[in-house]
């Protein structure tokens, strides 16, 4: 397969193309949120436990055939948090020791018609409810899993927030809170964690916020109550225990990239063809997968390139790794 | 105080901890199945880890024989540089076994042998095959203490390269491996401005200093 395609002078660049779905929605957020308010008024309290009560089904768009899910224990037990510890098993100890991600509040903001602060709960009442989805997950570190998450399409909370005509990326920020975070007050890397994606990778229907997976709740270790998850991205895109989601003009700073721009791209797309500077990305060890035969090729795009090749039209894939 | 010492400066001892932390990070978890999600991986981390701590207290051993002259731990710990210096050559060994593995076939091997990542780890191991090797009277007596010592000093470069490979294996690395480089270029720069300040008077002012004492030095 080929994506790489020679951009013609006529092509406009897709961010700057406001998606239909987008346009015709756009005044839905006030009729959905005016609801939500009175609804989250008037439901009882015990509905707001995490992800909850809320009607949760396999969306069978996202089966994805032919894989076996990576157990629950391996998705809970080895995490990439750097807030929580450098090492994988670290997250699941010391996100669990004190640090509260319930009660929650995202804030919603910059350029667009309709900021929020809005409570986790509501909101996934708010986008209509949620859904499970399987998907592949692969790191930049040459692992993958799957993992079936819980959550909703992004593309819902952009239509609700109304993005302005200037807003051309999505900024997401992770929390802040040094007094539980060692890792923080150590200021090794450049706090809060911040990732970002243009508008229209945000639209695209595989873009997900998680706010569970395997059915129940997210635990800490995994970004806990809500994390942005792009499966055909790697797997430091998707920034974890989100306190914002604003809309800006300029690519954001993100802050794999400005740790090291030569590593690790804005974009980040799962590429067999293009390496890390220090290991081969044709592969990846799966997680699970056993000792000896846990081996498999890296597909382009994660095996999202039907639904996702189309962003990247023109684009020399190399430059924008 | 003197029980402790003759413990510290025994083989058996030196021999017991430098075996049980491999049996204790690589056997132990292996069979009891707490190796995690990533079996291979942790295995290729902590053989790693043990390889460049142990080449990290070698290095660090002889400056500080030179910084605490009169500490009895220091000295008797300072019996086991070469079996320590040969362990951290085994370990990086099964380190380097285990990528070999990790990698799962030959593909695989001969991609990661074009990163230059992967080059630090292999040179810096190569040395410590050498010196291994070399670390035995024989050589010693073959070489001539002179050149011996001099062959050596490529310690330290494997150090250097090993550091570096460790601080860049991973997203963060960096953050583990400066606790192993900034303890050992202490000891080391503290070393090496002793040994200057001591000397220095000596030399050029010598009469002032000779006057100055009450004995000759």
């Amino acid at each position: 397969m080929n994506y790489v395609h020679q951009k013609h002078s006529w092509e406009l660049p897709d961010s700057a193309v406001t998606p239909e779905a987008h346009y015709l929605r756009r005044r839905e957020f006030l009729r959905v949120f005016g609801f939500g308010v009175a609804a989250s008024v008037l439901l009882p309290a015990a509905l707001l436990a995490a992800t909850g009560d809320l009607d949760d089904s396999l969306n069978p768009r996202f089966k994805l055939d032919g894989v076996k899910l990576t157990p629950e224990d391996f998705v809970t037990g080895y995490n990439n948090f750097y807030e929580w510890g450098l090492a994988k098993d670290q997250p699941k100890d010391l996100a669990n020791r004190g640090w509260k991600t319930e009660p929650w509040t995202l804030e919603i903001g910059g350029l667009c018609t309709n900021p929020a602060k809005i409570d986790i709960v509501e909101l996934m009442k708010l986008v209509g409810g949620i859904e499970r989805r399987n998907y592949r997950h692969r790191c930049v570190e040459a692992w993958s899993m799957v993992i079936p998450w819980d959550g909703f399409p992004l593309a819902k909370l952009v239509m609700l927030a109304q993005p302005k005509p200037d807003a051309k990326y999505i900024k997401f920020t992770s929390f802040f809170d040094p007094t539980h975070s060692a890792a923080q007050r150590a200021n090794d890397l450049p706090w809060p964690y911040t990732e970002g994606l243009t508008l229209p990778e945000a639209m695209n229907e595989l873009a997900f916020l998680a706010t569970g997976l395997y059915g129940k709740p997210l635990r800490n270790q995994n970004g806990a109550p809500i994390r942005l998850v792009v499966p055909w991205k790697y797997g430091f895109k998707g920034a974890k225990s989100l306190a914002q989601i604003e809309f800006v003009a300029e690519q954001p700073k993100t802050t794999w990239n400005e740790m090291a721009p030569n590593e690790y791209g804005f974009y980040a797309n799962v590429n067999p063809n293009v390496d890390h500077p220090r290991w081969s990305q044709k592969s990846e060890r799966v997680i699970g997968g056993g000792f000896f035969s846990g081996k498999q090729s890296t597909l382009m795009f994660n095996g999202y390139g039907k639904e996702v090749a189309a962003l990247y039209m023109g684009m020399d894939l190399r430059k924008n790794f | 105080m003197n029980v402790l010492i003759k413990i510290l400066a025994h083989r058996l001892f030196a021999l017991a901890v430098l075996v049980g932390v491999g049996v204790w990070l690589l056997v132990v978890p292996s069979f009891t199945g707490r190796l995690g999600a990533n079996p291979l991986e942790k295995l290729l981390h902590q053989s790693g880890e043990i390889a460049i701590w142990a080449l990290g207290a070698v290095l660090a051993l002889s400056p500080l024989r030179v910084l605490f002259p009169q500490s009895r731990i220091v000295a008797a710990l300072n019996r086991h540089r070469r079996m320590i210096g040969v362990t951290a050559c085994i370990y990086g060994l099964l380190h380097f076994g285990f990528h070999v593995l990790y990698e799962g076939g030959w593909d695989g091997l001969v991609r990661s042998l074009s990163k230059p990542f992967i080059w630090f780890g292999l040179t810096g191991l190569t040395i410590l095959v050498i010196l291994a090797a070399t670390s035995n009277q024989l050589s010693i007596q073959a070489l001539g203490g002179k050149n011996w010592k001099l062959l050596h000093r490529l310690a330290y470069i494997a150090a250097a390269l090993l550091i570096y490979h460790q601080s860049i294996a991973g997203k963060g690395h960096w953050f583990v491996a400066r606790w192993l480089l900034f303890p050992l270029l202490a000891v080391q720069l503290a070393r090496v401005a002793k040994t200057f300040l001591l000397r220095k008077p000596r030399r050029l002012n010598y009469p002032a200093v000779y006057g100055v004492l009450s004995s000759p030095p």
